[in-house]
């Protein structure tokens, strides 16, 4: 039996369009010390330190080199994960749960107004037979989005409804990039930026950064904050040639679901789960997701969507936070949707809580098309 | 007074030199001189991968023999690029994953000669399950646009 892991302490900055009045390294350091400040310990108390960061995005190789310290690493244990930031706490709780660690530090962040991200996503493309087809996150939602209206429809008044929902859940998230609301007519009537998506079917990009503290059973034990604990993980990942996958579904997500509802003792996860935090890179994929993880079967989203379930007081709130459409810091949405449902789970959500949540799903994503995905459990 | 926030431009400028290996500089060579589309066979399962690959992931056992295939397949996936992002080419303009006859995965590329005034007419146009065939460019460099879909 491997040993259990807990989420101890949780910090986000404020997600914003930009941060002018922060370097990179500032951005970090406030998330990653307001952590360790919820967990109520100093630095010198956690002995790993897991982080997340793309280069490209970052503007320098090896961002590791320069980020690692703003994110309490000075002489200390530091790795990197650069999949997206929830990956850097699925490392940090294996390292934790081999028992080579008691305690970690999880730090993601991404500063999107510093450089194009959709110029990146493009130098992301395989330089053979995909580069110069000006393929990026947004271009390849397209593809996506297409695959899925032609086996099922296209669910365009559904996407638009998790625009709404996300953003009107935001209203309640002082942390979020955007908290106004917005209306269908107004996702229905953005500009089409990769047919059939609008510019507003897309998470809009920010600055921000994520951190949490997690510990093992006996380091968690008697510590300021109540345990959240992670009762189950999975991650999985699909071929890199889009051409050779089923664009409809998104299969390694599928995959990873299934792992991590197995691990947790899940067997009807719409039951069963109080609270759910869906990385939405757009619209369109938060409803895709739904049908991976099983809240619905394939092709069902909309209706769900449509029967209001996953609205704040239905029987499966998804996105409370508002979720990426209501600001998305690129690399670390992910880790931003796992603090979002630890902070259900420990009923610390503010008016966005979803009341007496206790066990909630978290979602992390990369890749185009969702090509890997992540997928954690969490219970009081 | 409002403080000054000062702004540092910075550039990465680095020139790679990819090398394409002996699989996709045969795909590469035959597309150019012999205006020929080659697919590859896994060995073990014997899907026809498109683009060729030394190896399929699936299996993990390496790709042997060579299948010619098209000249024609059927639309899997497309878009309309309609925003103008930096680095690409000026919207709009259309790509699509085609399967091409004989191959079981499908291979990304141009669909030219599409009339955009209506946009939604054009995304019709491009429904998955449409058949389009590979049109070879005159002036060829050996490399993936050397080729382009047109609607059958």
């Amino acid at each position: 039996m491997t040993r259990r892991v807990a989420i101890v302490g949780i910090a986000q900055t404020r997600l914003e369009t930009e941060k002018p009045d922060q370097i990179l390294d500032e951005v970090i350091f406030e998330a990653a010390s307001k952590a360790l400040a919820d967990a109520g310990i100093g630095r010198e108390e956690v002995d790993s330190i897991t982080i997340a960061a793309a280069d490209q995005i970052d503007g320098r190789p090896i961002s590791s080199m320069l980020e690692a310290c703003p994110a309490g690493a000075y002489l200390k244990d530091e790795i990197k994960t650069t999949e997206e930031g929830s990956y850097a706490a699925i490392l940090a709780s294996l390292r934790i749960m081999s028992g080579v660690f008691d305690s970690a530090l999880v730090v993601s962040w991404s500063k999107c107004s510093e450089v194009p991200v959709t110029r990146v996503s493009n130098y992301g493309a395989e330089p053979f037979f995909h580069r110069p087809f000006g393929l990026n996150y947004i271009t390849t939602t397209g593809f996506m989005v297409n695959a899925y209206r032609a086996k099922y429809g296209l669910p365009e008044m559904a996407a638009a409804k998790v625009v709404v929902k996300n953003r009107g859940n935001a209203l309640n998230n002082p942390l979020a990039c955007y908290q106004t609301p917005v209306s269908t007519e107004e996702v229905l009537s953005s500009r089409i930026v990769a047919w059939p998506v609008r510019a507003m079917d897309m998470a809009p990009l920010c600055d921000g950064a994520c951190a949490l503290v997690l510990a093992s059973e006996e380091r968690a034990r008697g510590m300021v904050q109540p345990p959240v604990w992670i009762q189950g993980m999975g991650w999985a990942t699909e071929t890199y040639y889009l051409g050779e996958r089923d664009l409809s579904r998104l299969t390694s997500l599928e995959v990873a679901a299934r792992r991590a509802y197995a691990m947790a003792g899940v067997t009807n996860p719409l039951r069963e789960l109080d609270v759910a935090e869906i990385h939405d890179i757009a619209d369109y994929h938060e409803l895709m997701a739904y049908e991976a993880l099983g809240l619905c079967p394939w092709g069902q989203a909309a209706r769900l969507m449509e029967e209001g379930v996953t609205e704040m007081g239905g029987r499966l709130p998804v996105n409370p936070s508002g979720g990426a459409l209501s600001g998305s810091p690129f690399f670390a949405t992910g880790l931003v949707r796992l603090a979002e449902a630890a902070l259900q789970v420990r009923g610390d959500a503010g008016r966005r809580q979803v009341k007496g949540a206790k066990r909630a799903l978290a979602h992390g994503s990369y890749g185009f098309c969702g090509q890997g995905n992540s997928v954690f459990i969490l219970g009081e | 007074m409002a403080e000054e926030l000062v702004f540092i431009p910075g550039r990465w400028d680095i020139t790679y030199n990819y090398a394409a290996g002996k699989v996709s500089s045969k795909f590469f060579a035959e597309l150019r001189d012999n205006k020929r589309l080659m697919g590859i066979k896994c060995s073990r399962c014997g899907r026809v991968m498109m683009p060729p690959r030394g190896f399929c992931e699936r299996c993990f056992a390496p790709a042997g023999e060579w299948v010619e295939v098209g000249p024609e397949g059927t639309i899997q996936a497309f878009t309309i690029t309609v925003e103008k992002f930096e680095g690409n080419p000026d919207p709009p303009f259309a790509v699509a994953y085609v399967q091409l006859d004989g191959a079981d995965t499908a291979m990304l590329n141009y669909v030219r000669g599409l009339d955009f005034s209506d946009l939604n007419r054009a995304a019709e146009s491009l429904r998955v399950g449409t058949r389009v065939r590979v049109v070879y460019k005159e002036q060829r460099a050996g490399e993936v646009t050397d080729f382009e879909y047109e609607l059958v």
